[in-house]
């Protein structure tokens, strides 16, 4: 089986090289399913395809205007940074730290949501400027590693890369091992520089590939056979409710998690994900080089996913009779509620704006809901995942399981595209889950919902609780209504007159007049 | 500047695009990695006509740093020019560009040329803070898109804080023109409603340019001096409260040479109104129990010196430490630093300039306040404060404690408006 994962090197590769990930498509799910050749790639993943042929190429629109969008380091900044006993020293200057306190926020979220006790997160930038820019910040480095230590006294320090020190070449490597000795807890190097990779979700990679190399315990003495550890954000804690059955105990990683509970992921009977997206490195990682599986199963939404992603757990755990009884008295438990949001929901249309593996979690909960989705809108498009389990095809089990998207559009927080794609697809309401988006597309004229708490649509409840809140958001349309009647969209005519979101791509003629102009 | 950050108060010269939303219709375009806008954008009061979401961002990628990104610039501001209605673009160059030398402003000079309204402003994060960043905006304005006109009589430009980074910025300037309407002048500011390119454009017709900062925007007034011979007054002090306000109007006053019989009548009708609530809350004043005796203010040079005079000129509290947060110059210190000695009463204040936020809460957990803490910061003093039994307002950034929409603490109603905010936090905490 050829290696997935390297551990040996302090650097991970990037999404788009690994897995093939896209940023711009657009077209139908099940176009986009068959051009992913999830299979073949499954089957190059695991050894089997040695040809290096034409096959597995995925076409990608290129777009020459793109807007504000998140980077890997951003990333990094809210998982490791919101560790509870280790420190995040970012190596830059001083803004790339700049969202320490949203991050603040949401760690006290998070930590409220796990019923964890309140506390501040810990976090420094090395604040670099011009001169170290030109002479190294090396020095300041190493300064830093010595303050946390002596302010915060932290299980582990973690050093996050960033675009200028990136340039610059800073070793932090050579730092990092250096200092290690000085202080006596691991010092993490982190490279998540902001421009290496097309997609942020490479900061996810980054971070997990940290933590696997120097924190998560190499040689288990032992294992916890009721652990199971959840590739998650800050999501509230519903996981234990729903393992509490097959008698596991729930592991969170990375967010809100401490340095211990990092620590035993290897000692964890498997390891699963709200999110392919998310979890997909983690879980592989995990399973290859530390001998905990990866559940391979598809996430936990709707009855048909629950259903599968408990039965794959309990198979793993030996409690294949027990889970039988367990998800048939769910299916009873929720039925009544189900049938009448059903009812209340049909002949409703739902676009989903969000990560890529989730939208596919989230659009299968609105089809149990008996909501229609003509359209759904995701950042990026990963045609396979690391682990790339028969049973991990998403999007695949999405349009099997629930039917077609017929406009399925893969683009990077494009907010320019939203008048076009919202004018070809009916809508009632719109699930978006990144910053300051909703806000805009709320603009529109459509109720938005800004998913915050990424775990409440997963699982049986989860069916439920996503009607309880679209029932809500539905009810909200008039507030949209007078925004959309009482402001102005920044594009100008021209842009709303075009139909084709990605015309810019497809049409090279729309620049011929500003081209002439600049004498070209 | 550049000390390692524990809880940063700031962000980097890039985040002067928030300067540039603040401009009605005028729209930043990032030549920037692709995640520098959003980690420098706020979450609340960040919506609107545009928003950060919507700003172009030529998205830096590996082959932009090896090759340059020259030609993905020129095309991201072709694009925008042709999608976003907008009526000012102001190119705006991060660290990697800066690093690897692309030249932008020959980009954006093609694009003048052409008459396009675009104008360039080099913001690496490396050369300084949101602060300096902001001053630089001001500068590229004022040098690439201000036209010389001709001086109109009464006409006085008004610059005080800066956008975003103080919550209160909308409802400040507002006061301040009211203010200065008042005494019969005629203010132009450049940001929040209905202020845009109009306004950018009658800058250099002024009599005068008023900045109302402790240093902030200096290098700004002298730059317009330079280009257009436009006389400053340069009034250090955010005023809020009657004492500092009514001086602020005297000396405002004398300076654009209007009578002082006008200003004193001004200032007269709002001192009455002022002293009459001052009096019919000295019940609450002088018998809350559980108001602090001392305060410490964690702001920028404007609030912690506005603060400060106020508390203790019109509210007759003692200052403890107070902390200058937003890495005020050196050279610029020692003015700010007379002005915290120069309060009433002979009293004076202990400062200090430090951006480190963990040191400032060890000084804070260390003073004897007598009692507790009344502590005007940022959101993290929120914890500290708690911790110390005392009482808290988020007033500087960062803002996660505050909602304000067009509030203001600048003028005699800001005073008031201050001192409600204070005694709601006071007067809650044994309900």
């Amino acid at each position: 089986m050829p290696q997935n994962v390297n551990l040996n090197m302090t650097t991970v590769e990037n999404r788009e090289l690994r897995l093939g990930t896209i940023i711009g498509w657009d077209g139908s799910a099940s176009e986009l399913v068959s051009q992913s050749a999830y299979d073949e790639r499954s089957l190059k993943k695991h050894g089997g395809c040695q040809k290096r042929g034409q096959g597995c190429k995925l076409c990608e629109i290129q777009s020459p205007l793109n807007q504000e969008t998140m980077c890997s380091n951003a990333i990094v900044q809210c998982q490791i940074g919101n560790l509870t006993d280790c420190v995040l020293i970012t190596h830059a200057p001083i803004g790339c730290s700049s969202e320490d306190a949203k991050f603040n926020l949401t760690m006290h979220m998070g930590l409220a949501r796990r019923g964890k006790p309140q506390q501040n997160t810990l976090c420094m930038s090395t604040n670099l400027g011009e001169k170290d820019m030109v002479f190294g910040g090396s020095a300041k480095l190493r300064k830093a590693i010595l303050l946390a230590k002596e302010r915060h006294n932290p299980k582990a320090i973690f050093i996050a890369m960033a675009c200028p020190t990136a340039i610059t070449g800073e070793d932090i490597d050579s730092v990092a091992e250096e200092m290690e000795a000085e202080v006596g807890v691991p010092v993490v190097p982190l490279h998540c520089e902001g421009f290496r990779s097309k997609h942020w979700s490479t900061g996810f990679d980054v971070a997990f590939h940290g933590v696997l190399r120097q924190i998560v315990e190499r040689h288990p003495t032992k294992k916890q056979k009721d652990l199971i550890n959840i590739v998650a954000l800050w999501g509230s804690d519903w996981f234990t409710d729903m393992l509490k059955p097959l008698g596991l105990r729930v592991n969170y990683l990375l967010d809100c998690a401490s340095y211990e509970e990092i620590r035993q992921a290897s000692e964890a009977v498997a390891t699963t994900t709200f999110c392919e997206t998310l979890g997909g490195y983690m879980g592989a990682a995990l399973e290859q080089e530390f001998g905990v599986p990866q559940i391979d199963a598809p996430q936990p939404y709707g009855i048909r996913g629950t259903d599968a992603w408990l039965r794959a757990i309990a198979k793993v755990v030996g409690k294949e009779k027990e889970v039988e009884a367990y998800i048939q008295s769910e299916h009873e438990r929720i039925a009544p509620k189900l049938a009448e949001y059903r009812e209340y929901f049909k002949g409703k249309y739902g676009m989903v704006l969000t990560g890529s593996a989730y939208a596919h979690g989230l659009i299968s909960v609105l089809a149990e809901l008996g909501i229609k989705n003509e359209g759904a809108l995701v950042f990026h498009h990963d045609p396979i995942y690391d682990g790339a389990g028969e049973n991990q095809d998403t999007l695949k089990q999405l349009v099997e399981t629930y039917g077609d998207i017929p406009h399925y559009t893969v683009s990077k927080t494009r907010a320019f595209q939203l008048p076009q794609l919202l004018r070809r697809i009916k809508a009632d309401f719109l699930i978006i889950r990144h910053p300051g988006l909703a806000s805009v597309a709320g603009h529109l004229g459509v109720p938005t919902l800004a998913l915050g708490d990424e775990h409440i649509p997963v699982g049986y409840d989860g069916i439920l609780r996503m009607g309880e809140i679209l029932v809500g958001v539905l009810a909200r349309t008039k507030f949209n209504k007078m925004l959309q009647r009482h402001v102005s969209l920044p594009y100008n005519d021209w842009w709303f007159s075009q139909n084709d979101p990605f015309v810019l791509s497809n049409n090279k003629d729309v620049f011929k007049d500003i081209e002439e102009k600049l004498g070209q | 500047m550049a000390k390692i950050l524990d809880k940063q108060r700031y962000k980097c010269a890039l985040a002067a695009m928030q300067s540039v939303q603040a401009i009605e219709r005028a729209c930043p375009i990032l030549h920037s990695g692709p995640g520098c806008a959003q980690k420098l954008s706020d979450s609340t009061g960040s919506s609107g006509y545009l928003s950060p979401q919507i700003f172009p961002c030529t998205s830096i990628n590996e082959k932009d740093v090896v090759f340059g990104g020259v030609k993905k610039l020129e095309t991201t501001i072709a694009n925008a020019l042709k999608v976003i209605d907008a009526d000012l673009f102001v190119v705006m160059t991060g660290c990697i560009p800066e690093i690897t030398g692309d030249d932008a402003m020959e980009v954006v000079s093609r694009f003048q040329d052409d008459g396009a309204p675009v104008v360039f402003s080099s913001m690496a994060g490396f050369k300084g803070n949101n602060y300096r960043g902001h001053e630089q905006l001001i500068d590229s304005i004022a040098n690439q898109f201000m036209q010389s006109g001709n001086v109109e009589k009464g006409l006085v430009n008004i610059w005080a804080d800066m956008p975003y980074q103080d919550l209160f910025w909308l409802g400040n300037i507002r006061e301040l023109e009211r203010l200065l309407r008042e005494i019969g002048l005629r203010p132009n500011t450049i940001f929040g409603y209905q202020r845009g390119v109009e306004n950018i454009k009658m800058v250099s017709r002024a009599e005068f340019n008023l900045l109302v900062s402790p240093w902030l925007g200096l290098q700004n007034m002298k730059t317009l001096e330079k280009r257009f011979g436009t006389p400053f007054l340069h009034y250090p002090i955010l005023p809020v409260g009657a004492t500092e306000t009514s001086k602020f109007l005297r000396t405002v006053g004398e300076f654009a040479k209007i009578s002082s019989e006008k200003v004193e009548a001004v200032i007269k009708e709002h001192e009455d109104y002022f002293y009459y609530l001052i009096s019919r809350y000295a019940d609450l004043f002088l018998e809350n129990r559980v108001i602090n005796k001392q305060f410490s203010v964690v702001a920028d040079a404007h609030y912690a010196l506005s603060f400060t005079k106020f508390l203790v000129n019109d509210l007759g509290l003692i200052p403890a430490k107070q902390f200058v947060t937003d890495d005020t110059p050196k050279h610029l210190q020692e003015a700010i630093r007379a002005e915290f000695q120069n309060l009433n009463y002979g009293i004076k204040a202990d400062v200090d300039f430090q951006t480190d936020g963990f040191k400032i809460h060890e000084d804070i957990r260390q003073h004897d306040y007598h009692g507790y803490p009344l502590v005007l910061g940022g959101y993290y003093e929120k914890e500290l404060t708690e911790s110390l039994h005392g009482n808290y307002l988020n007033v500087s950034w960062p803002f996660l404690d505050k909602v304000v929409f067009d509030n203001f603490y600048v003028g005699y109603t800001g005073g008031i408006r201050l001192i409600e905010d204070i005694y709601t936090v006071a007067v809650r905490r044994f309900n």
